[in-house]
């Protein structure tokens, strides 16, 4: 490894081609063909609508008419939007409530999966099932699990003698059903956690366990600070893909208007939507997918920074 | 074997050429038809198969839509020939856009009657003198009223509430409650069963959210007010929170056994005319006795009996569209009385075509006559629509909610919706 590293490598940056011998030109072109479909798909369909949404967010976008340039006003609207405050504020109740509570609950499960009881295996796929299943369906189905009236979530809440919300109805419990569901559903998560605690040395376990460290204690000064990378990789992951709850917001007010009920569920993604397709306000939609994108990146930055403080990487 | 990967490369680019320079056959061999709508897609295609019969030209459905993709194929470059909306509140968003043509030059090439379309839906469509889209199919609402439950408390089956006040006492004899004083068993009246009606309370009290012509929002005038009002006590009056809990995931149960009106817990609603067909009371609740008649009027205005608002399927050509001669003729044919009414007999809509009305199937049916007689009347009205339409329903079902939903006050609500919108009105119309 160090030998390699510390001899000087005959590929500089700009490449000097004529020092290359034939071989290295072979190798060099059947690379870049093979690097070829990723990177006309990349260009075609990623980069270019990136840039050109970056285009349309200065500018008022009519689909069959040049475009109006109109500086930065669409983003100047935005901030005055209170739809756009609220999708926010929602978006965000989401992300700090939703992604914690996914984490610890996912973690929570794979440390009991990970126990080396009879029937770990049944358990394993009992847990990883609801992954499975489609957000759609998923999503329809706890539409009639959360049912008010029929639904088993109240029907068992009426038996501990809790009278269960009106949960699609009522502004305050329609994001934490959401949550529910989005904690159901998260097999994937408990799966990279299952895979980080097999990791976690054996030695070391034994090693506190001869010392005289109780169960809990090795969780939380070895296991826990063990599987800190996994734990900050499904948090980035999750608050990525929090910022972006489209599917579920989108099937989950059934026949009622986005957003229902009262906006309650209008997440920014369902806005943006809103605003690109439904009021064809394409450039303004853009606008905001930018504002997200660099909420996103400030967020996913800044978690790496403080990631420091709380991630252990052995080796 | 460079050689030969090289010879293939080029043989492959070459073709590919070829194909792209190919150039588009003079008649169109393919027609394609998107629809927004769409419970039974085999079925308008067969339709439109009728068409390829009689002409030789192909023509391929694609349905149902989501409005997401509606947008992209109308910037693409091969848009459909014609599409089909579900409504007309897009229209004059794409027209602004340029999406979609002006069909004066369509309606004379396709020879199409525009007096055979009933003025209702047909007004939706036009833009000061401009025709921007065609009537297929249109819904309209009345009143439902189930019978077993009027008897058992203690109404006449047969006779439904005759004023919009009357309504409401109707409804609290038929609202039960249980002995805890808030778990409702049984409800009289709920005013945005499945979705919201306003546009026909608010013709009851003689006003719209827009002007005439669609040039001015008027959210915050008196009739409107009202029309929220009387919407509202439905909830307050029985407790907001006590019908949110017994309505919740009504509107979800629409095509099921499990609708409330099907079940006896919802004695009267507002709804349409497909309701009478074959595919919904008659399917999932053959039995039923249930009544249907127009919304009834306010006491003072018994000139507004017969009221009911049309709204419904329109046509458009594309601007995109590859050959418009093509697009007008399919128009004009789906617009015929013989097609129309082969469509909405089948769909259980009503028809827009007056000739196509005349066809027993819409009139023997005595429950679907009721809203074809509705069609006929002079008080039928257009939900009128604007170039923000989309944008104003959206913010007006959230003020809508907030009134019905959460009982607040519906004038300030009705005030900042008229500020919001004004100017964004008078921006779209410059």
């Amino acid at each position: 490894m160090d030998k390699q590293q510390t001899k000087k490598s005959k590929f500089t940056w700009p490449p000097k081609f004529d020092k290359w011998g034939f071989r290295d030109r072979t190798n060099f072109k059947i690379g870049m063909l093979f690097l070829l479909p990723w990177s006309i798909g990349f260009l075609a369909f990623t980069l270019y609508p990136m840039l050109a949404s970056l285009v349309y967010s200065f500018s008022i976008y009519h689909a069959r008419q040049p475009l109006e340039f109109i500086g930065f006003k669409n983003y100047t609207d935005l901030f005055s939007d209170s739809l756009f405050w609220t999708a926010l504020y929602n978006t965000i109740y989401m992300v700090a409530i939703g992604v914690p509570l996914a984490l610890f609950s996912s973690f929570f499960c794979a440390v009991l999966l990970n126990l080396k009881v009879r029937g770990q295996a049944f358990y394993r796929v009992i847990y990883f099932l609801p992954s499975i299943v489609p957000t759609v369906a998923s999503t329809i189905l706890w539409l009639w699990i959360l049912n008010p009236q029929a639904g088993i979530m109240n029907t068992l809440l009426g038996y501990l003698g809790i009278h269960g919300p009106n949960w699609m109805t009522n502004p305050a419990w329609s994001k934490p059903g959401l949550i529910l569901l989005g904690m159901w559903g998260m097999g994937n998560t408990i799966i990279i956690y299952l895979s980080g605690l097999q990791d976690v040395s054996v030695s070391l376990l034994e090693a506190a366990e001869l010392d005289g460290a109780n169960w809990w204690q090795r969780l939380w000064n070895i296991t826990i600070p063990m599987v800190s990378p996994i734990t900050l990789f499904n948090l980035i992951t999750g608050v990525i893909a929090m910022f972006q709850y489209f599917a579920q917001a989108y099937v989950f007010r059934g026949f009622q208007n986005l957003g229902y009920p009262l906006n309650s569920t209008l997440f920014y993604s369902v806005l943006l939507y809103q605003n690109a397709f439904q009021w064809l306000k394409m450039g303004y939609a853009s606008a905001m997918a930018w504002v997200l994108f660099i909420i996103i990146l400030g967020c996913t930055l800044l978690l790496l920074k403080i990631s420091d403080r709380f991630t252990y990487y052995a080796g | 074997m460079k050689k030969v990967f090289g010879f293939l490369s080029v043989l492959m680019i070459v073709s590919m050429l070829l194909v792209a320079c190919g150039g588009k056959p003079a008649a169109p061999k393919v027609l394609k038809v998107w629809i927004q709508w769409g419970d039974n897609p085999q079925q308008i295609q067969a339709l439109f198969d009728k068409y390829t019969a009689e002409s030789g030209i192909k023509v391929e459905v694609t349905a149902p839509l989501e409005v997401d993709k509606i947008l992209p194929a109308l910037t693409g470059s091969e848009p459909p020939d014609v599409l089909i909306l579900s409504g007309g509140d897009l229209v004059k968003s794409y027209y602004k856009e340029g999406l979609v043509d002006e069909l004066g030059g369509a309606i004379k090439a396709g020879n199409i009657d525009m007096n055979d379309f009933f003025p209702a839906p047909l007004d939706q469509c036009k833009s000061g003198d401009k025709i921007l889209c065609l009537p297929w199919g249109s819904d309209m609402y009345a009143l439902f009223w189930n019978k077993d439950l009027f008897e058992a408390a203690g109404l006449d089956p047969e006779v439904p509430p005759a004023t919009m006040e009357q309504l409401a006492e109707f409804s609290d004899k038929l609202t039960k409650v249980a002995a805890d004083g808030s778990t409702i068993e049984q409800i009289g009246f709920i005013p945005d069963q499945a979705w919201g009606h306003s546009e026909l309370y608010m013709q009851q009290y003689g006003g719209f959210w827009y002007n005439e012509d669609g040039t001015k929002i008027t959210a915050n005038t008196q009739p409107v007010i009202d029309a929220m009002k009387w919407e509202q006590q439905f909830y307050t009056k029985y407790g907001v929170d006590n019908v949110l809990a017994f309505s919740s995931g009504w509107a979800d149960a629409y095509m099921s056994a499990d609708y409330p009106f099907y079940t006896g817990k919802l004695a009267m609603y507002v709804d349409g005319e497909w309701m009478t067909g074959p595919n919904f009371i008659s399917q999932f609740k053959p039995e039923a006795s249930y009544g249907v008649a127009p919304f009834p009027p306010l006491a003072a205005h018994p000139e507004r009996a017969n009221t009911a608002v049309a709204s419904g399927t329109v046509a458009v050509i594309p601007s995109g569209a590859a050959n418009k001669d093509a697009s007008a003729k399919l128009l004009a044919w789906m617009m015929s009385p013989a097609i129309v009414a082969e469509e909405f007999c089948f769909n259980a809509n009503l028809p827009t075509s007056k000739k196509a009305a005349e066809d027993p199937c819409f009139t023997s049916n005595p429950k679907f006559k009721v809203f074809m007689d509705l069609m006929k009347n002079p008080n039928a009205k257009v939900v009128i629509t604007t170039p923000i339409s989309l944008e104003f329903n959206d913010a007006w079902t959230l003020m809508e909610e907030k009134v019905l939903h959460t009982g607040a006050d519906p004038k300030p609500l009705l005030d900042q919706l008229q500020a919001d919108f004004e100017p964004k009105l008078a921006d779209a119309l410059k």
